[in-house]
């Protein structure tokens, strides 16, 4: 085993680093519940890396594929090569309730210092300035994985200090129908599997404080500022548990990504 | 043996103002479009649509006018166009209901449907504001009253687990569409229904229906759909129509017949940023083209050549999909 040989500054582009981080989250053997684009990237990623034994799910209904080429979405046939089990929603969504499912990989376009995450509405839900696709499963995951990773851009507007609409559950949560803000062991009560576990940006990577069921930073990516991360952040910052810079990728971790994961460049930039 | 044999014009004659309506596939994967086009043509109105996930298929419906109600989890275009600028119009105009739920409450809502019970339970998205009283869209319009059957009284209700005091669990009411509309790659003269790949949703759309066209690649005897029965997935007498009609997915994909057109779907789903690009669209390839034959003649060999699935992949090889 030779030495990890990690990249430069400005030989990786912000996917890469994306795919990465997210990719480092498995676990070997894990059973990992994936949309479509990033959450492709980094699992195919670990299963060539770090997570030889991970199986996967797609949410449109193939269980642990092993093509060898990348699928441009949940529903496309590539998902079904080499499959344990093409089958449907009813199953998957079966299984992620069954509480079958270890970590899942997960989107936003708002998030708050809970974890709480919307991708539904911006504005007000009953009138909205922008509509957005909505929650899909992202609500059902969120709530039913035991770990679930969101890769989503820092921006002020993304990272607020309350989301317009909670599509999906962080760790203080609604509890309707009185809509009191519970934590989410409370309000799941024995059906608690886990929560949001890291929040993966273009910046930086969150964890969470599972008792206190509030956001901090872990990591930094290098190259960015406490200060600059606090300026696309819309809330105050904790940064008492900050362990340093994130681990850059590898040359290694590159070229699997970009030969074998994503040689077609479907979601990676070209590498310039 | 009864003949549900139909041309698509007559299949779709089926559907009436105001009816409740889904359909097979997922997002942009095995939906109906040839339907789609002709229920455009036909000029259907009002429809109440209710999909586990909708998708390029029904951002055209929304677009036309087509729906008053759209109950569903997500809709967009996957990696072609994020954003469902029809839907944002229309509720933006107010001429739209959109009510909320996940993609697990879509899907047993569906079941419940397709089990013909009234409703199924679930732990699935607490905590969200899915389940909010004041977002209950339905309600706010009046339409919770019970005089439209299709509309159940309550959004979701709360109950507590009574066999093993697992604590309170989320009941979704049944959805029992008017009519659901597939497409598949094969189906017996009968109308057993034969898809290959993921079934997605299908099983639990079909059969929560109370009546079910089917556009089909091919039809095909059903002695030779019955010397393999554990390959089907719906028997014929759930179906009341059936339709021949190679690439009646387009521009969404099939399984082993062909891929999504990506480029085309790109290209809808920017033209519906505004209203005029919208209608310049549709009367182009809806209205600018009397049927399925037609738009598969302006569409052109080579585009649909290149699409096809490679038999033993099952997706097509020939089309370029990345910046590579």
């Amino acid at each position: 085993m030779t030495d990890k040989q990690y990249v430069k500054p400005g030989e990786y582009s912000v996917v890469d680093m994306l795919a990465v981080a997210a990719a480092r989250e498995v676990q070997d053997g894990e059973v990992v519940f994936a949309g479509t684009g990033l959450p492709m990237l980094a699992i195919m990623l670990a299963q060539k890396v770090n997570a030889p034994n991970s199986k996967l799910i797609y949410e449109a209904g193939t269980i642990d594929s092993r093509g060898d080429s990348l699928p441009s979405s949940v529903g496309d046939p590539r998902c079904v090569t080499q499959a344990s089990v093409a089958s449907g929603l009813f199953d998957v969504f079966n299984q992620l309730q069954r509480g079958k499912v270890d970590l899942a990989y997960l989107g936003g376009a708002e998030i708050d210092k809970y974890g709480n995450v919307n991708t539904t509405a911006v504005g007000d839900y009953t009138s909205p300035s922008v509509r957005f696709p909505g929650s899909g499963g992202n609500p059902d995951i969120n709530s039913l994985a035991k770990r679930t990773v969101f890769i989503m851009v820092q921006e002020k507007r993304r990272f607020k200090e309350s989301v317009d609409y909670i599509t999906s559950p962080g760790w203080m949560i609604r509890k309707w129908p009185e809509g009191t803000l519970a934590h989410r062991k409370d309000v799941y009560g024995k059906k608690f599997l886990g929560g949001p576990s890291a929040v993966i940006t273009n910046m930086a990577v969150f964890r969470f404080d599972e008792e206190a069921g509030t956001i901090y930073v872990d990591t930094i990516h290098p190259g960015i500022t406490r200060e600059q991360l606090q300026e696309n952040t819309g809330f105050e910052l904790d940064f008492t548990r900050c362990k340093g810079e994130t681990e850059l990728p590898t040359y290694e971790e590159l070229r699997i990504l970009h030969e074998n994961v994503d040689p077609e460049g479907i979601f990676l930039p070209a590498r310039g | 043996m009864q003949d549900k044999r139909c041309t698509l014009q007559e299949a779709i004659q089926m559907i009436n103002d105001n009816d409740m309506i889904t359909f097979s596939g997922f997002v942009i994967w095995r939906r109906p479009m040839a339907a789609i086009y002709e229920m455009l043509r036909q000029g259907k109105k009002g429809l109440h649509l209710v999909e586990v996930n909708s998708g390029t298929h029904a951002e055209l419906l929304i677009g036309a006018g087509a729906v008053s109600i759209w109950e569903s989890c997500w809709i967009g275009h996957e990696l072609y166009g994020k954003v469902p600028y029809c839907l944002d119009r229309k509720l933006k105009e107010g001429t739209i209901i959109a009510e909320d739920y996940s993609h697990q409450h879509m899907l047993y809502r569906m079941a419940a449907g397709a089990m013909g019970i009234p409703y199924m339970p679930t732990w699935a998205s607490r905590g969200t504001d899915i389940l909010n009283p004041e977002y209950d869209m339905l309600e706010r319009a009046g339409l919770r009253n019970g005089a439209n059957d299709k509309i159940p009284v309550k959004k979701f209700d709360y109950a507590q687990d009574p066999f093993y005091n697992e604590g309170e669990v989320i009941h979704v009411p049944a959805v029992r569409p008017n009519v659901c509309i597939v497409h598949a790659q094969q189906v017996g003269e009968e109308g057993t229904i034969r898809i290959s790949g993921q079934t997605y949703s299908d099983e639990q759309a079909i059969k929560a229906a109370d009546r079910v066209i089917v556009l089909a690649e091919e039809i095909v005897p059903e002695s030779y759909l019955r010397e393999e029965p554990e390959r089907n997935l719906v028997p014929g007498y759930l179906v009341d129509a059936i339709v021949e009609l190679p690439w009646a997915a387009h521009p969404t994909g099939a399984y082993g017949c062909y891929d999504v057109d990506g480029a085309f779907i790109r290209e809808f789903a920017s033209a519906c940023k505004t209203e005029e690009g919208f209608r310049a669209w549709v009367d182009e390839w809806v209205y600018g083209v009397r049927d399925h034959d037609e738009y598969l003649d302006k569409l052109g060999f080579s585009r649909l050549e290149k699409l096809r699935a490679n038999s033993y992949h099952k997706y097509s090889t020939k089309v370029k999909r990345g910046s590579r």
